[in-house]
C-alpha cells in the first residue's frame, strides 16, 4: 500500500505533505503509487477533491476521525480523514497495490508502475491492513495514526516560532510522521 | 480588640542603603512620629546617613534642633552593635566549610565572602521589643512588638515572605524605592489581625 | 551545606510552598516573549540575547527575595555551596529540574550548569532562517535571572550559555563565572 498524507490549515492551505509507503508485512516504506513519477499531482488532484465530502463528513460524525471517506475507483484511492478542533484537515490518500477484491485483476496489474506486482501481491496477502483499505482493522491503524500525527502537530504548532496557517517546515515533524507511519501503517 | 499581650505595633522597612521605605502602624493610639523622624530613626539604626541630596531629612534640626554629627550617623546602632561583635578564630569553622581545593588554608574559596556579624537583633524595652531582620539582600526589617510577643521570627518569616510575594513580585515596584503596594498592605494587615 | 542536603531542602520547599501552575501556560509565555522580540528585532539574535538577559536580570533581583523568604537559607561559605544551592534549591523550586553542576575551574570560580530538561524549551523549534541556529540563546534569560539574583547577594557573575540542544547540540550548558564579590556595597564591617 502506499499512502499520500496531507494537512491542509483552516484556510485551506497545504501545510504539510508527506508520501510514503507500508512498513507492515515487511513493506519497504516506499511509496509506489499508480501513476508515473511525472504525475504525482495526481495524489494532491484526488485527496483535494475530497474536500467536499470532509465537509459533509464532519457534520454527520462527532468524532475527530471521520474514518474513510471518499474513493476514486479509477485509482484505487481511499481518503481517509481527521479533523483536529482548530479546523486543520488531516488527509490520508490510501492506494493499494491492487483493487482490493480483485486479486487477478489483469488490467490495473498491466501498469507500467507494477512491474514488481507479484512482489506486491505477496506483501499485500500478509497483512490485512495493506490489502483492505476499508477493514476494520485499517480503520483502527489510520485512526492510530492519525491520532500520533495529530499529538505531534500540537506540539509543532506551540513552538514560538510557527505560526498558524504557515507550512510546516519542521523536520522533527516530518521525522514523527515517518514514525508514525512506520509503527500503524 | 486583639489581645494586647500579642501585639504587633508596627513595622519599619529600610532599603539597603539606609532609606525608609515602608513604616506603618498596626495599633492605634502610638505616638505617632513625623516623617522625618522616621527616617532619622531609619538612618540611625542603618550604617549609612541618607544622602543629602536624595532625602528630605534636614539633619542638623531634625531632632528638636539638637544637631547631630555626620559621623554620629556613620556609627550608627547597627553599625556599632556590628563593630563590637567578637571576632570568633577561623579554627571554629565548620570542616563543612572547608574550600574543595584544599588550597586555602582559611575555610572559604576566594574571595571570602565572610559572614558578617549580624548587628542588632533585638532591643527590648519594658513596653515594647524591636526586633531587627536583615536579609541576605540588605533589606532591614524592623518590627515594633509588644515584650510579650511570642514567636516573632515566625512573624518576621512571613512578613518577608509577603514582602516578597506583593513588593518584589509586583513588577510596577520600583526596587529600592518606597513601597506602595495596596495589596501588600493588606495582606499584611488582614494576617496581623487574623493571627491575634 | 552539602549537596544533598540542598536537594532536600530544593525538594521540600517544591512539594510544601509552591504554587504550581500548568507548565505549558509558563512555556507557552516564555515562547512569545522571545518570538516577540525577534520579530521586534527584525531578528537581530545578538539583540535578543541582550534583551532576554536584561529581562532575566531585573527578574533575578526581585526573585532572589522570594528564594531566600521561601527557602530560608543562610549565607553560603563558598562559591561551591552557591552553585549548588542554585541548581539544587533555586532551579528546582522556580522551574522544577535540578541541572547538574560540572567542569569547575581549579580557582573554583567557574562552573557549568547542565540542563537535562528545560522547560521553557519545550515544544521550541528554533527559526531555520540559517542564523538563529547560530546565534539565538533560546533560554537566555536564565543567565539573566542568576546575574540579577546573585547581585543582589553580593556576587558580581558573568553567566552564558554555550551549548543548547535546540541548536542540535548534545547538552544544554550555561557556564557561570564569579567576576567578584561586591564588598563595598555590604554593609559597612568596620568604621
Amino acid at each position: 500500500m502506499s499512502y499520500y498524507f496531507t494537512i491542509l490549515s483552516p484556510t485551506d492551505t497545504p501545510i504539510f505533505n508527506i508520501a510514503f509507503g507500508t512498513s507492515k508485512g515487511g513493506g519497504d516504506g516506499i511509496a509506489r503509487f499508480r501513476f508515473p513519477d511525472t504525475a504525482q499531482y495526481m495524489n494532491q488532484f484526488i485527496i483535494h477533491s475530497s474536500l467536499d465530502i470532509v465537509e459533509e463528513a464532519q457534520w454527520t460524525n462527532g468524532g475527530m476521525y471521520l474514518k474513510h471517506i471518499d474513493t476514486y475507483p479509477p485509482a484505487a484511492a481511499y481518503i481517509s480523514a481527521f479533523l483536529t478542533p482548530s479546523g486543520a484537515r488531516f488527509l490520508l490518500l490510501h492506494q493499494p497495490p491492487q483493487l482490493p477484491n480483485s486479486g487477478s485483476s489483469g488490467g490495473l496489474g498491466s501498469s507500467s508502475l507494477l512491474g514488481s506486482s507479484g512482489n506486491l501481491v505477496a506483501r499485500g496477502s500478509t497483512s490485512s491492513i495493506a490489502a483492505n483499505p476499508t477493514s476494520p482493522q485499517t480503520e483502527e491503524a489510520v485512526r492510530q495514526f492519525m491520532t500520533e500525527v495529530y499529538e505531534s502537530y500540537v506540539k509543532t504548532a506551540m513552538s514560538p516560532f510557527y505560526k498558524q496557517g504557515m507550512e510546516i517546515r519542521s523536520p522533527v515533524f516530518r521525522t514523527r510522521v515517518t514514525a508514525a507511519g512506520k509503527k500503524w501503517l | 480588640m486583639p489581645s494586647s499581650t500579642r501585639t504587633v505595633f508596627s513595622l519599619i522597612i529600610i532599603n539597603k542603603a539606609g532609606g525608609l521605605i515602608y513604616q506603618r502602624e498596626y495599633q492605634a493610639g502610638l505616638r505617632s512620629l513625623s516623617t522625618n523622624d522616621y527616617l532619622v530613626l531609619a538612618g540611625t539604626f542603618h550604617g549609612y546617613d541618607p544622602p543629602h541630596n536624595q532625602c528630605p531629612l534636614d539633619i542638623s534640626t531634625s531632632l528638636d534642633g539638637i544637631p547631630i554629627a555626620n559621623e554620629y550617623l556613620r556609627h550608627s546602632v547597627h553599625a556599632i552593635t556590628r563593630s563590637i561583635t567578637p571576632k570568633l578564630p577561623l579554627a571554629q569553622t565548620s570542616p563543612a566549610l572547608t574550600s574543595p581545593s584544599g588550597n586555602a588554608p582559611v575555610g572559604f574559596s576566594y574571595p571570602n565572602p565572610g559572614v558578617p556579624a549580624s548587628g542588632l537583633e533585638h532591643l527590648e524595652t519594658e513596653k515594647f521589643r524591636l526586633t531587627c531582620f536583615q536579609t541576605l539582600t540588605g533589606t532591614k526589617f524592623l518590627l515594633f512588638t509588644d515584650p510579650m510577643t511570642g514567636n516573632v521570627d515566625t512573624i518576621m518569616n512571613k512578613i518577608y515572605e509577603l514582602y516578597a510575594d506583593y513588593v518584589m513580585k509586583n513588577p510596577f515596584y520600583q526596587l529600592e524605592m518606597p513601597v506602595r503596594c495596596e495589596a501588600f498592605d493588606r495582606h499584611l494587615g488582614a494576617w496581623l489581625r487574623g493571627r491575634t | 551545606m552539602s549537596s544533598s542536603k540542598a536537594s532536600r531542602i530544593g525538594e521540600e520547599i517544591w512539594k510544601t510552598r509552591i504554587d504550581k501552575v500548568n507548565a505549558e501556560l509558563v512555556t507557552l509565555t516564555y515562547g512569545t516573549i522571545v518570538a516577540q522580540l525577534c520579530q521586534d528585532y527584525d531578528s537581530d539574535y545578538q539583540e535578543v540575547n541582550k534583551q532576554l538577559d536584561k529581562m532575566g536580570y531585573n527578574i533575578g533581583m526581585r526573585l532572589i527575595e522570594d528564594f531566600l523568604a521561601k527557602s530560608g537559607v543562610g549565607r553560603c561559605a563558598n562559591f561551591r555551596e552557591t552553585a549548588d544551592m542554585i541548581a539544587k534549591v533555586g532551579f528546582k523550586i522556580f522551574l522544577n529540574v535540578a541541572p547538574t553542576v560540572t567542569n569547575w575551574t581549579s580557582d573554583n570560580n567557574q562552573f557549568s550548569l547542565i540542563f537535562d530538561d528545560n522547560p521553557l524549551a519545550d515544544f521550541v523549534e528554533l527559526p531555520d532562517d540559517g542564523r538563529a541556529q547560530d546565534e539565538l540563546w533560546f533560554s537566555n534569560i536564565l543567565c539573566g535571572v542568576l546575574r540579577g539574583a546573585l547581585e543582589m547577594v553580593q556576587m558580581q557573575i558573568e553567566a552564558h550559555f554555550v551549548s543548547d540542544v535546540l541548536r542540535g547540540d548534545d547538552t544544554t550548558e550555561m557556564r557561570v563565572s564569579l567576576v567578584r564579590y561586591i564588598e563595598d556595597e555590604m554593609p559597612p564591617e568596620e568604621e
